[in-house]
């Protein structure tokens, strides 16, 4: 009974919440509703988790109404779609909407088709693990909205303040993307996932600037094309296999060649919604929507929707060509948008990057398609969302404080923010340093890949190690600026961070850190349990002997890391103090003038010191490379399509 | 391995490795003295420098730097001590990883023109060596179906029998590792006027010779690492291992220094393919 209350009241309740916050015209007043939204998601997902350990299954009583409603819902949302086409006057919104509308309307009301779906929802540990980090991570980010829009529209000299809108849609989306994960039943999981597209839409163009709206549009229709994959594959399933169940999709008919359609549209439907190569333009252009837009939908929940998507279907393709394919695409994506993101000096363009990256790793880890895989793929969607949500909340708070998002104004912002600073340096070391989750799950994948039933697991082995080889010198390169600092003659005296920032940046910190030391649990209680339930086997996930948490000689490489890391990184950064007279200026190869970098130089003129981060645009800059991501991608593809029609013994 | 026991080997590493590694770095000194023609420095030469440097006074640029600089000793030395208790290759890769990155931030964290060249120049470096480790790594695990050291020690068939190609590969790695020409890119045992001294330029003092210890922890890493390719017995092992030390010292004399383009070139598209082709000739035949 609870369960069913929780699961309606972490799908619906969001719906009520933005409608509330929306009506409150103070901004106190909805910023008090917003944490009080945000600790009822989060406890509510935490409660629901106990509540059903993973194992619940219900059914909607009145389900048929429920659908009815859902496609009224759906045909409107669909009808908006193609108004903003045609008032924007772009054909390809216009078309790609009546390529969904019409197939759509034929399925929902005129074919006389209505399998039964059954269970309505499936809160399986896979489903819960999402459920959480939407509903936790969500919400903080919710949390540090509140703060930031106030500064962002200060920075805007908005007259007329839009912070209801913008709240009103960061809060509806938890609803969406909660709906989206808990669905078994195709056809709602396709309303919730067009509802998160134009919540997307909506979000970036929020701003109202002639390229938030481009952007905005750019991708309503990369979307677009992802919904028209799901469409076709709903009515594939619906005509071939009698089901609209995913569960049936992904479990029951598990290598036949002609599940692979559905699958395969399903599996593009996920591509594009996780903006991988070629369909990553439109969330680097999604960039320009305020920071919190890009923490929430574009780095740790709605991308992950489509990473999810493939990492439910999984068990169909286990074992077929198609799988390696998918192996080898997710790993081209992460090598092609880790040199990309070598070329980028603008910070949410890096970290666009670098979600899209990560995002091919969690489908690389899909077409390995192993128990320890697929649970490597679990744990990069939890951890990069963390570390993600952290990146994006700081850069935010930093560009609201230094007014550039540009890495090279940040030069020594460890002299002008260092809290700020602090967080962004913790942030980046959880993306490639032990012992946080991020490389565990790059560690696992690296394991997996030597599992691999093909005989190409050596190029997914080689494109996963030069791609996050690629990965440790961006983000390094960005510490680089971010560290840059002249001589300390003063102490800096930290600034307090507003109580938004606070709990937000330091509770992620936190939960980042508490999850990283307690993976073995995380992994033993959640993560297998998941992959069990989808693979139908007792799994016992053998990386080394028990997931390496644990080894064979008792070692506890997690342990290692953490302690190592305790006495000589954490230890020092607390204990060391510098005396003022010890400190000395920088080498320059000249005559330093006192503690300035600058020093007399020619004709005893006063030359500064410049240093600056290195790009290569015109080796590696975007202009140059994106041509070549999208040929690639759209090969690669295509290349799969080929694969899923031939059923080619490679 | 029991607890105690495990304390014990610990311990002697920690102790004997520098010690090791000392005097192959003297004997690399006055081996690379002779075939200069000159006559080169006593052997304990390494030991005095570090002695000196442990006594000289301390002057820092800011205090980031020092954390880095633990943060690289303590890694640099954790992980011989892994590998040398048997651990998890692919931990142990990581571990050494990290170290590196402690490096090359601690060559970051301050506004000086030399060791910021030194330090973007060492995450070439890292990019030219890590792709090959870690792959290396996984080719170990195909060839004998296990990370662990202690798995390799036991068995009677060598490794290099198996992977030839990543053998070489390896050699590249410790090249690099090894800072000797052609990639001694980013610092090296020479003064160099390009750069001054690259990563270490703002290190003086006590905390020069703290990263000079943590090189020697690193240099003992990549020779356990050869000797593992021929564990059994694993005399031939280290016997290996010095020969390649030798190399090391004759191909530093031989080449001069190339740029780091020149070294990412050869590094991804040779060493990366030698590797690549060792893995799939692995999975082609097993898989």
């Amino acid at each position: 009974m609870t369960g069913s209350f929780l699961l309606g009241f972490l799908i619906l309740f969001p719906f009520v919440a933005a409608f509330i916050a929306w009506a409150i015209p103070s901004h106190g007043l909805r910023g008090a509703w917003v944490w009080i939204t945000a600790a009822a998601m989060a406890i509510a997902s935490i409660v629901f988790l106990l509540v059903t350990k993973g194992a619940y299954a219900p059914d909607l009583p009145n389900s048929e109404s429920a659908g009815i409603l859902i496609g009224i819902l759906d045909l409107l949302l669909l009808l908006f779609f193609l108004y903003v086409g045609i008032r924007a006057k772009s054909w390809v919104i216009t078309i790609l909407t009546l390529v969904q509308l019409f197939p759509f309307v034929w399925l929902e009301w005129m074919s006389g088709r209505h399998p039964a779906v059954s269970p309505t929802f499936i809160a399986d540990p896979l489903a819960i693990i999402m459920v959480l980090v939407i509903s936790i991570v969500g919400s903080v980010i919710c949390i540090y909205a509140t703060r930031y829009m106030v500064e962002h529209e200060e920075h805007l000299h908005l007259g007329k303040s839009r912070q209801r809108r913008f709240m009103f849609y960061m809060i509806l989306f938890l609803g969406a993307m909660n709906g989206l994960v808990l669905s078994n039943n195709l056809l709602w999981i396709y309303f919730f996932w067009e509802v998160t597209t134009f919540v997307c839409y909506q979000l970036i163009l929020h701003d109202l600037t002639p390229i938030a709206v481009t952007n905005a549009q750019r991708a309503l229709w990369m979307n677009l094309i992802g919904g028209v994959a799901f469409v076709a594959a709903l009515i594939i399933a619906d005509v071939s296999f009698e089901t609209l169940s995913l569960r049936t999709i992904a479990t029951e008919h598990p290598r036949e060649l002609a599940i692979l359609f559905p699958v395969f549209l399903l599996a593009l439907a996920g591509f594009a919604k996780a903006a991988q190569v070629p369909f990553h333009g439109w969330l680097l252009g999604a960039m320009v929507a305020p920071t919190p837009v890009s923490a929430l939908l574009h780095s740790s929940t709605m991308v992950k929707a489509g990473a999810y998507l493939v990492l439910r279907l999984a068990p169909a393709f286990h074992a077929t060509p198609f799988s390696i394919v998918v192996a080898v695409f997710g790993g081209f994506v992460l090598l092609m948008t880790a040199v990309m993101a070598l070329g980028q000096s603008n910070a949410k363009k890096v970290l666009a990057y670098s979600t899209i990256g990560n995002l091919g790793l969690i489908i690389l880890c899909a077409g390995i398609n192993t128990p320890l895989a697929i649970s490597a793929g679990i744990i990069l969607v939890i951890f990069h969302a963390i570390s993600k949500a952290i990146l994006f909340m700081t850069v935010g708070a930093i560009e609201n404080r230094i007014g550039s998002r540009d890495i090279e104004d940040m030069e020594g912002l460890c002299n002008v923010a260092p809290m700020l600073t602090g967080v962004l340096v913790i942030g980046v070391l959880s993306m490639i340093a032990p012992p946080f989750g991020v490389l565990i799950g790059k560690w696992a994948a690296l394991e997996a890949g030597t599992g691999v039933m093909s005989r190409w697991s050596f190029v997914v082995i080689l494109l996963l190690a030069l791609g996050s080889s690629v990965t440790v010198v961006f983000w390094l390169k960005w510490l680089a600026r971010v560290l840059c600092a002249v001589p300390e003659t003063e102490t800096c005296k930290p600034t307090p961070l507003p109580a938004a920032y606070n709990v937000s940046l330091w509770g992620m910190v936190f939960l980042l850190c508490i999850l990283s030391a307690v993976a073995a649990p995380l992994v033993t209680g959640l993560v297998v349990p998941a992959v069990d339930s989808w693979y139908n086997a007792k799994t016992s996930i053998g990386m080394t002997t028990n997931w390496g948490l644990t080894l064979d000689n008792g070692f506890v490489p997690i342990l290692y890391f953490v302690v190592i890391g305790l006495v000589f990184l954490v230890a020092p950064a607390l204990t060391i103090r510098v005396q003022r007279e010890r400190v000395k200026p920088v080498y320059m190869c000249g005559e330093n003038i006192e503690y300035k970098t600058s020093w007399h130089g020619l004709a005893d003129g006063t030359f500064d010191l410049a240093v600056g981060g290195s790009y290569f645009s015109r080796d590696i800059g975007e202009e140059k490379l994106n041509m070549w991501a999208i040929y690639l991608g759209l090969g690669a593809l295509v290349f799969a399509l080929a694969m899923t029609l031939m059923m080619f013994q490679i | 391995m029991g607890i105690g026991m495990t304390m014990a080997v610990a311990v002697a590493t920690l102790v004997l490795a520098p010690i090791v590694a000392g005097v192959l770095n003297g004997i690399d000194r006055r081996f690379t003295a002779r075939l200069q023609g000159r006559v080169g420095p006593p052997l304990a030469q390494p030991f005095y420098d570090v002695i000196k440097l442990l006594g000289k006074e301390l002057i820092v640029v800011n205090r980031l730097q020092l954390i880095w600089a633990w943060g690289f000793f303590g890694f640099a030395a954790a992980s011989l001590v892994l590998l040398i208790l048997g651990g998890d290759l692919l931990v142990v890769v990581f571990s050494v990883g990290f170290a590196a990155v402690c490096l090359a931030l601690g060559a970051l964290s301050v506004k000086s023109p030399y060791s910021y060249l030194g330090g973007i120049r060492e995450l070439w470096q890292m990019l030219s060596y890590e792709p090959i480790l870690l792959a290396s790594v996984v080719g170990i695990y195909l060839a004998k179906g296990s990370f662990l050291v202690d798995v390799i020690l036991k068995d009677s068939w060598p490794l290099i029998a198996q992977l030839p190609l990543v053998f070489i590969a390896l050699l590249l790695v410790l090249t690099i590792k090894m800072r000797k020409s052609p990639f001694d890119i980013s610092t090296s045992h020479h003064a160099h006027q390009e750069i001054v001294k690259g990563v270490t330029t703002e290190y003086s003092g006590p905390y020069l010779a703290l990263i000079e210890l943590g090189h020697w922890y690193e240099l003992m890493f990549m020779l356990t690492l050869i000797a593992l390719f021929w564990a059994n017995p694993i005399w031939i092992g280290i016997l290996i291992a010095l020969i390649c030390f030798l190399l090391e010292m004759i191909v530093d004399v031989t080449w001069a220094r190339m740029t780091w383009r020149w070294m990412l070139r050869v590094s991804l598209a040779v060493g990366l393919a030698l590797v690549g082709v060792n893995l799939a000739i692995l999975t082609f035949f097993n898989g």
